[in-house]
């Protein structure tokens, strides 16, 4: 039979009676240890189709009556019978079953229900402990379930952020490749050049040294002497010296400059991960902003003139790379929100209790609605594959981490304004997040 | 006595500006700005022969100058030189700004001098019959173009058939390369459309054999391929008209195959030994070889391209 197994399990099988069978018939056929453990029993016409329930509780009221039993005993069980029973099809589920159960029956609990075949016949008698004891397994059930859900998604939740962060990471370490590209491209060439332009002043020093020694020799032959004084002036000719020293002293500026450029760079990329350490005391957030302004130089040169008003700043307590991580993000969000060349501000100042740094673009601006959910995980503006998400909600868990705040005032067609506000004193029991 | 080349860097750097000038001054009139809009200032009033340009630079990206400057002097060859390896970007200086190289920061001294020198030499050649003759007026007097299509999507064919029927040109297809060599042998093909693979065969050494022997063919590569560095080989090596992705956009498809039916009409109107292309030579050595064999296989096109 292709009934729902759940309700199946609870059907217990029970000699239904006809209603023509006398009260006190039924009152003996509740004595019996098979029924004991039912509230009432069914009763059925001729047909088998059930026509109605009757409780103990209604038998007892009787027969706690005086003289109950004579007065009713003979009369047929009808008169007295629940002639509406609860009936619940088999192939019902579970939960519906409950629904209509709970519905129906009125408490004190009195009646067991009926459960019927698809065409209405009878099948036997359920009772309300067994559905109990089901809906309760069912529920454990599910708790299970969740509970193993909420673990998944905490888990993935972890590898969303680490991604993330990788991502980010991976952005700015090309980003900043990217950018070594341009004073590596100077000075291999300029060494390539110096290579060049020395070999002549090799050869300069060469031909003046043999000139010395033929002068310093007295038994030096006119020709010898003669060629030395042809070969040096030729070289010098040729080399050029005196035009030659600006062209040197420029290209070795160059070079040195472009050589500091790499180191600063190379520096600025282990300031900026300064995974070595994860909360620092003494921080100056300015040096923050500074580290990640030049991570972020080649998102942004291209996109904004970037100018900078820094107040002195007290140091604070912070976790530095995850600051960083915040910045570089809102920075990067700053130059995407600009069609063509825009402005980028960044100020910081101090007030009593907090430090704060504020960044403000010229770009596109948001809407009210964008502007309510740029924090929610997952909401981004940018094209498939171009965002997570992410970076904005994970900044907000940063800062509210370190017990400050981030907030946000953007004017469609005008700009938008991040200011991240921190405490100057962190609370001992601060969490180390993510 | 020849025509001294006269070469604009453009690069925000000025030490890159320093350094390559003193590279290049004595063998070229060196000019430098290190600002894009000056630069375009000066295209408009001075004759140059070679553009170099930086990509990233503010208010004015390389490609969007490149562009502007193939309007104004149409007939400067423009190179990209930019230590930032950017599809977009590529793909922005390929076919908004018709480059002839895409070269990556830092450089190699000698390929740099010896890409300059090739971008001379065509400059030269090239000066006189660009200045002659304008796009528009030749696309009026169109005849038919043949064009050879290497790709069995569907959506391509599509967008290429309503081409050619509307410009009357002639719809040439092949099943796999051994067709396309025979039709190239067979017939004169002006353009080319082409995925990098055609029947599970690698295209890409037929288009950069092309490029060598073939200099009025023009090539358009549809793909769904989006990788930086195949792409700086198909503009170094197969010199391509565009590149453009798949899935296909009608409108700028259809827009490449105008300018490469314009493009195509123009350099009919000239005489061959001013149409030349000097591609790299392939640096992978299969693929050297692949286009060594191609060169053979194509004897039938040479013959008729030298009569």
């Amino acid at each position: 039979m292709n009934t729902a197994p759940a309700l199946a399990k609870l059907l217990r099988t029970v000699q239904p009676l006809s209603v023509n069978t006398s009260i006190s018939a039924v009152a003996e056929c509740f004595l019996q240890a098979q029924h004991s453990r039912f509230l009432s029993l069914p009763l059925v016409d001729e047909a088998g189709r059930p026509c109605g329930l009757i409780s103990r509780y209604a038998l007892q009221n009787i027969f706690m009556q005086r003289f109950g039993r004579d007065l009713w005993g003979n009369k047929p069980i009808s008169e007295v019978m629940n002639p509406q029973p609860l009936l619940v099809c088999l192939d019902t589920r579970l939960e519906e079953a409950a629904r209509q159960i709970t519905a129906q029956l009125q408490s004190p609990i009195r009646d067991d229900f009926m459960l019927v075949d698809s065409q209405g016949r009878y099948c036997g008698l359920g009772t309300v402990l067994d559905v109990l004891k089901a809906m309760e397994s069912r529920v454990g059930q599910r708790n299970r379930v969740l509970r193993q859900a909420l673990i998944d998604l905490k888990e993935s939740q972890v590898q969303l952020v680490q991604s993330e962060k990788m991502a980010s990471l991976g952005q700015m370490v090309a980003g900043v490749a990217h950018e070594l590209n341009t004073p590596l491209g100077y000075v291999t060439n300029n060494v390539q050049l110096l290579r060049e332009l020395s070999q002549p002043l090799l050869q300069l020093a060469a031909d003046q040294a043999e000139l010395a020694d033929c002068l310093a020799d007295p038994d030096c032959s006119e020709t010898r002497l003669a060629a030395a004084l042809e070969a040096a002036a030729s070289s010098r000719a040729q080399a050029a010296p005196e035009l030659l020293a600006e062209d040197l002293q420029q290209l070795f500026a160059d070079t040195g400059y472009g050589l500091g450029q790499i180191a600063e760079l190379v520096v600025g990329l282990k300031d900026f991960a300064r995974l070595d350490r994860a909360m620092s005391e003494q921080v100056d957030l300015n040096e923050c902003i500074r580290s990640a302004l030049l991570i972020a130089r080649n998102n942004l040169k291209d996109k904004a003139e970037v100018l900078q008003q820094l107040a002195e700043l007290p140091a604070i307590a912070c976790a530095p790379s995850q600051i960083n991580q915040v910045l570089l993000n809102l920075l990067n969000n700053a130059a995407q929100a600009i069609d063509g060349f825009g402005r980028i501000q960044v100020k910081s100042w101090a007030e009593a209790e907090h430090v704060l740094v504020s960044i403000e673009d010229s770009g596109r601006g948001m809407s009210a609605e964008v502007q309510k959910r740029i924090f929610d995980p997952f909401f981004t503006t940018k094209a498939v594959g171009e965002g997570t998400g992410l970076g904005l909600s994970i900044s907000f868990k940063i800062i509210q981490d370190h017990g400050g705040s981030i907030r946000v005032a953007s004017v469609p067609g005008r700009g938008t304004r991040f200011v991240l506000r921190l405490p100057q004193r962190q609370r001992a029991e601060l969490k180390r997040s993510a | 006595m020849s025509e001294r080349i006269r070469i604009l860097f453009v690069d925000d750097e000025e030490r890159i500006l320093r350094s390559l000038a003193l590279q290049f001054r004595r063998d070229y009139e060196v000019l430098t700005e290190s600002d894009p809009q000056r630069a375009l200032q000066r295209l408009q009033h001075e004759s140059v022969h070679v553009l170099v340009s930086d990509q990233r630079m503010p208010g004015m990206s390389g490609a969007e100058l490149l562009a502007a400057a193939q309007q104004i002097a149409p007939q400067t060859l423009r190179i990209l030189l930019t230590g930032y390896s950017d599809l977009d970007a590529a793909v922005a200086a390929l076919n908004n700004g018709g480059i002839f190289r895409y070269l990556t920061k830092p450089w190699d001294a000698q390929e740099m001098a010896f890409t300059l020198r090739q971008a001379g030499e065509l400059a030269l050649r090239q000066a006189p019959a660009a200045a002659a003759s304008s796009l528009g007026e030749v696309a009026q007097t169109a005849a038919p173009l043949q064009l050879l299509l290497l790709d069995d999507d569907p959506q391509t064919l599509a967008v290429v058939a309503e081409f050619c029927v509307s410009g009357g040109h002639r719809l040439l297809r092949a099943a796999n390369l051994a067709q396309a060599l025979q039709w190239l042998n067979q017939e004169p093909i002006d353009l080319l459309v082409s995925d990098l693979h055609l029947a599970g065969e690698d295209s890409v050494p037929l288009l950069k054999t092309l490029a060598r022997l073939h200099p009025r063919l023009l090539s358009l590569v549809v793909t769904p391929f989006q990788d930086t560095q195949a792409l700086l080989k198909l503009i170094n090596e197969a010199q391509i008209f565009r590149y453009l992705p798949k899935p296909i956009r009608k409108g700028l498809f259809d827009k490449g195959l105008q300018a490469a039916a314009a493009q195509a009409q123009l350099l009919r109107s000239q005489p061959a030994e001013r149409i030349q292309r000097l591609p790299q030579a392939p640096r992978d050595e299969p693929e050297k070889e692949r286009v060594g064999s191609l060169l053979g296989m194509l004897g039938r096109l040479r013959e008729r391209l030298s009569a």
